[in-house]
């Protein structure tokens, strides 16, 4: 018992102490955000500012227009997770419900989706784009972004409809229920919880995602905050003020997100993946 | 085979189709939008950066591949390819590894610790992080120098991103403190699925505490390691975001991998038929492993 007590406040010290240095570089980024350019470029290094200020936040905000970002990436993420979500329902339940010649190649092609590198598809989807006349476009983005979204929400969706029992539907097949509306009524509204995680991963992906929005949304009014976070350090290295307070607020939607549905969405997410 | 048994092997093969399609009619509507959506969107592009790739002014060529294998510089961005996969695969299969060890320890505030530890690197986005590691690089200001300094372990500021394999490593730690949190989570999940009988049954043959892990934890976590590692090579080499921000493939192309290397040439030299190349490359790679490893996985569940 003396043993088992002494370890646990060895695992207990080493949690903190790693907790401390894998939180350090988010901290590190809030400390900058609201230290004053002085305090910023001060030797010797600065770990507790005296002067407190917001002036780098207002600046992004008034002069750089950063609200007008953070709506498009709302945009952008909030469509990519509603057309991911209209998209991988029905084959999630179709390949749950029903054991048909096709069920095989699709559970395939979700498997093989995860293997396709985002760069195979940056130039024919370029190409694309400019065909449709979609680039430069949210519509164009969120369409580009569904293969890297819809396969793993169909896989997650699936962990969801296999939990629902199949003798709930066959009754309400048997009280005159047409087989879609079996799906609508009676399946359907127990898997919100395993659309709400898709939503979410979706959402994530798009607010975070660079390399396709930094090279089909060209005009600043349709830039998203990766987008403008990513060319304002091109053009202006030293202005690191603003840049932190952009990327604090860049990342208050995911930590809200995660901090409030971890625990489900790790389920969703890990069952997902490592169930065979 | 003679005609007879050929005709009903048709037949029936015909049946079982039909009989497929209306018995299953709702399942085949119901994937019919998904089905179009993966042969547009995925299988089209797919193919159509194959054809960019072996064309050259109009006509079928090996060309952009020849200049592509024979390019020295094709030959230092593999080698930064595998050291950048090869490290950040490892270090996040150990980290993440020893750290839902760690987490899985049943104490006062773990959802503090599993919350700070897992969610503030995964879920902060990948431009912040990359924004963020950058400016503690930094050689003037920025902090890590200083607290180096401070702990003695370097004498004199480093130039984290401007000596190649400084660059390299530097790279290397931001990747692993974005990514190794997946790997946490998973191998999270694998630890509680891991039956506590076992390591009592272990306990009781009087295995001390590495002898429970080596002998029971690890064999009933191996498939989950396997998929995970599996997993973590893909998504290594096809990261862009952080190299692309942190040093844009710098210095002297040290930092330079398939993915950053093939993006540079489509959009800053519009090289369309280089680019696919390169991708085209990447993306060959990328399949072999996963094949490699799917048949290893298969092979040993048989």
């Amino acid at each position: 018992m003396k043993k088992k007590s002494w370890v646990k406040s060895i695992v207990y010290v080493a949690l903190v102490i790693i907790s401390g240095i894998i939180a350090f570089p988010f901290i590190w980024l809030i400390i900058t955000a609201f230290k004053t350019y002085p305090d910023i470029y001060a030797y010797p290094i600065l770990y507790f500012p005296q002067n407190i200020t917001l002036e780098h936040f207002k600046y992004v905000f008034i002069n750089l227009g950063f609200s007008k970002y953070f709506l498009n990436s709302l945009i952008l993420g909030v469509g990519t997770a509603a057309l991911t979500i209209l998209i991988s329902v029905l084959p999630a339940y179709a390949t749950t419900r029903f054991d048909f010649l096709m069920k095989k190649p699709v559970l395939l092609s979700i498997l093989v989706c995860q293997m396709f590198p985002q760069i195979v598809f940056i130039v024919p989807f370029f190409l694309f784009l400019k065909y449709t006349g979609l680039i430069n476009s949210f519509l164009g983005t969120m369409v580009v972004y569904l293969p890297f979204t819809t396969p793993i929400a169909v896989w997650m969706i699936r962990n969801f409809f296999a939990d629902v029992p199949k003798s709930l539907e066959e009754s309400a097949l048997i009280d005159g229920c047409s087989r879609f509306q079996a799906f609508y009524k009676i399946s359907l509204p127990l898997v919100i919880p395993g659309i709400a995680s898709v939503g979410i991963y979706t959402f994530i992906f798009s607010w975070s995602e660079l390399m396709f929005s930094l090279s089909y949304l060209t005009s600043p009014s349709k830039q998203t905050v990766p987008v403008f976070l990513s060319l304002f350090i091109g053009q202006y290295q030293t202005r690191w003020g603003p840049l932190f307070a952009g990327s604090v607020v860049a990342s208050l939607p995911p930590m809200i997100v995660f901090g409030f549905l971890q625990k489900y969405f790790i389920k969703g997410l890990t069952s997902g993946a490592v169930k065979q | 085979m003679d005609t007879a048994t050929k005709d009903k092997l048709i037949l029936n093969k015909k049946n079982s189709l039909r009989y497929d399609l209306t018995k299953n009619a709702f399942a085949y509507r119901a994937i019919m939008p998904y089905v179009v959506f993966i042969l547009v969107l995925v299988v089209y592009p797919v193919v159509q950066n194959i054809i960019i790739s072996f064309q050259v002014d109009g006509a079928w060529s090996f060309a952009n591949y020849i200049d592509v294998l024979f390019d020295p510089l094709f030959h230092l961005i593999t080698i930064n390819t595998i050291i950048w996969t090869v490290s950040c695969v490892v270090l996040d299969f150990l980290v993440g590894l020893g750290l839902a060890l760690l987490l899985n320890q049943d104490i006062k505030g773990g959802t503090i610790f599993r919350t700070i530890i897992l969610v503030i690197p995964w879920a902060t986005p990948d431009i912040v992080a990359a924004v963020a590691w950058k400016w503690m690089y930094n050689d003037m200001y920025g902090v890590l120098n200083d607290i180096l300094m401070k702990l003695g372990i370097i004498d004199e500021y480093l130039p984290w991103l401007a000596v190649p394999n400084l660059a390299r490593l530097a790279v290397i730690i931001a990747n692993v403190w974005k990514g190794f949190a997946v790997s946490a989570m998973f191998y999270l999940a694998a630890l509680q699925t891991v039956p506590q009988e076992l390591y009592e049954a272990a306990a009781m043959d009087g295995a001390n505490s590495w002898q429970r892990f080596t002998k029971v934890t690890i064999p009933v976590i191996r498939p989950y390691i396997i998929t995970t590692v599996m997993l973590t090579i893909i998504w290594t080499i096809n990261y862009f975001p952080l190299i692309f921000t942190m040093t844009n493939g710098g210095p002297a192309n040290a930092t330079d991998t398939f993915v950053t290397y093939s993006y540079r040439l489509a959009f800053r030299f519009l090289d369309f038929s280089h680019s696919t190349a390169v991708s085209n490359i990447n993306f060959i790679i990328v399949f072999t492993i996963a094949i490699i490893y799917t048949l290893s996985l298969i092979g040993k569940e048989e």
